[in-house]
């Protein structure tokens, strides 16, 4: 991020298109750094996750801070007739930058970054393939608004890898509260029984008074933290391919970032666990360097296959974090 | 303040206003969702390009595209001497996109959003590998594009590199070559090209390349949706090859502009 000098630029480029190539780290081109991974990091969110590649002061790493990344849900109820609500739901994601992530920048190329972030993030997980079906609560009246909020804590380098890692575990996480629809009465309700016919003589098939009742709902369980939100498997991951022709690498740390002209982001999401077949949901080319075509098209075969690795160790570190969350609660409730 | 309406700049309506709906308007929305097969071009045909380069005289450089409902008119300024006090040793690239308010089927505000900057950097992506910046230290060059009419994003995206492109090359600024767009989406198994707003809505992923057809090279890759990988690759194939045929329309407009001058 900071700025180099073409001599360390070139430095790094030639190291890295050495015929056995080596990094300041000593990874190999392929190689991510340590990713730590802890959900359920917000209490008062609906989901929440925290990513850190390279670990910072505590881990491996060297005290280097690592790229850290924190997104939380959050479920806000919208109405469909008075506000911009829809029948299904809306998703909205945003990321804010911490000032202290970005030294270097000024107020409003802090303001542009979060933007841009915010809108990569925003086009690839609105998009209405990846819509969970339980966002609605009662037909045409009130929807489920999730606020996918990510703070970038600090900026290492791989910060696009960083944000979806983020953002698919806090959206696992999430919880929708359970609600049912209710209907208000008028206090002299014997009037209203002799109104409707009993019985299913009366009742013509056209009848579609049942249906509209319900004009607001409750949460059926006040402590209950409710469903798990759909489609949880099919969030994108994002690869990150560092163009260096005729070489490629991932997880770019800001020195190697700052000697890289050309970036592809990959956003792939595996949508049938059990087929393991793949769909592209995303894709983006960043930065001021030429790019071939033949080229691109051996790429995105090859970070699929990355992509593929990347969501099953996501999802074993899932899976780990919520066996290590559902004893603890258990115990807790016991004592 | 109520809400984020107030406009102090403006004259402002009531505050609760809703833009009328007309009956016409949903049939037309009906209808178009029910179609499987494309009206009126084939799937591979992209809507046809009146391109006018030097339309604005203030600027060093302009371009007016219009391509049935999406009309963006560019202009260039530069290169100028940069603002900021610090060297830089290549130009700066500095795209600024204006939605016009009657431009979408409800009125803008007039203020920038966030819809604004994403399309300037997609646009600026597109730009940036063709110009020659590295020769240009100290200065800015300013693109300024306002879409008078809008029709689908990708559309926006793809006619205004176009104008862009062809407003630089009429301010004179070195290029290594002209950069052209243009959008793909896939509806049910076709790719369909240059996919208006209707369209897009039928579709599950779109593509849009920028390719510079000069050297042969890829400028920018937008992709939305969900599509498979050899959809994604037949796509970028099939605007690569679109992307040839707008090379010479606007390579045209800017030799019959050169001529009449």
């Amino acid at each position: 991020m900071a700025s180099t000098s073409k001599s360390e630029q070139s430095y790094v480029q030639a190291s890295l298109l050495a015929p056995s190539p080596f990094r300041e780290d000593g990874r190999g081109l392929l190689d991510y750094r340590h990713i730590a991974l802890e959900t359920g990091v917000a209490p008062l969110a609906n989901g929440s996750a925290r990513i850190s590649i390279g670990d910072g002061p505590h881990g491996i790493g060297g005290g280097i801070p690592g790229t850290e990344v924190l997104a939380a849900v959050k479920l806000e109820v919208e109405d469909v007739q008075t506000e911009e609500g829809v029948d299904v739901g809306r998703v909205v994601c945003s990321v804010s930058c911490s000032p202290s992530a970005y030294p270097n920048l000024t107020n409003n190329a802090l303001d542009d970054l979060q933007s841009d972030l915010s809108s990569v993030l925003q086009q690839t997980l609105s998009h209405r393939s990846l819509h969970p079906p339980n966002l609605s609560i009662l037909a045409g009246r009130k929807s489920w608004l999730l606020h996918l909020d990510v703070v970038v804590l600090t900026d290492s380098g791989n910060i696009y890898d960083a944000l979806f890692l983020a953002s698919a575990a806090a959206l696992r996480d999430t919880r929708v509260p359970r609600t049912r629809g209710i209907e208000y009465k008028a206090q002299n309700s014997r009037a209203t029984e002799e109104d409707v016919p009993m019985g299913d003589a009366g009742r013509s098939g056209f009848d579609t008074r049942a249906l509209k009742k319900s004009t607001d709902f409750e949460l059926t369980d006040y402590w209950d933290e409710g469903e798990p939100l759909g489609k949880s498997e099919s969030w994108p991951v994002c690869i990150t391919l560092n163009l260096l022709p005729p070489i490629h690498y991932l997880d770019a740390t800001p020195l190697e970032e700052s000697a890289t002209m050309s970036r592809l982001l990959l956003f792939f999401a595996f949508p049938n666990s059990s087929s393991g077949n793949s769909v592209l949901q995303g894709m983006r080319l960043l930065g001021p360097g030429e790019t071939d075509l033949q080229i691109m098209k051996t790429l995105i075969p090859l970070g699929e296959k990355y992509a593929r690795d990347l969501k099953r160790g996501l999802d074993a570190k899932f899976h780990s974090e919520a066996l290590r969350r559902n004893p603890a609660t258990r115990n807790k409730m016991a004592r | 303040m109520a809400q984020a309406l107030f406009d102090r700049r403006r004259v402002n309506g009531p505050e609760e206003s809703f833009p009328p709906v007309y009956d016409s308007d949903e049939e037309d929305e009906l209808s178009g969702s029910n179609l499987n097969t494309r009206q009126g071009r084939s799937s591979a045909d992209i809507r046809p390009i009146y391109l006018k380069p030097g339309l604005i005289n203030q600027a060093n450089g302009s371009a007016y595209i219009e391509t049935e409902k999406t009309k963006i008119a560019c202009a260039v300024y530069g290169p100028r001497q940069s603002r900021s006090t610090t060297y830089n040793e290549k130009g700066k690239l500095n795209v600024e996109v204006k939605f016009a308010p009657f431009s979408c089927t409800r009125r803008r505000a007039p203020m920038r959003d966030a819809e604004d900057r994403s399309i300037a950097v997609l646009i600026q992506q597109a730009l940036i590998p063709s110009l020659r910046l590295e020769l240009l230290p100290k200065s800015t060059i300013d693109v300024f594009i306002v879409i008078i009419e809008n029709d689908g994003i990708e559309g926006c995206v793809a006619s205004g590199s176009i104008a862009a492109s062809t407003a630089l090359a009429n301010a004179g600024i070195e290029m290594l070559g002209l950069v052209t767009s243009c959008a793909a989406s896939v509806v049910n198994e076709e790719i369909w090209l240059d996919p208006t707003v209707n369209e897009a809505r039928l579709t599950r992923g779109t593509l849009l390349l920028g390719f510079m057809p000069a050297l042969g090279i890829v400028t920018n890759v937008w992709q939305t949706g969900q599509l498979t990988i050899e959809e994604a690759i037949k796509s970028m194939e099939l605007c690569k090859e679109r992307c040839l045929d707008i090379h010479s329309v606007v390579a045209q407009a800017l030799l019959d502009s050169a001529k009449e001058q």
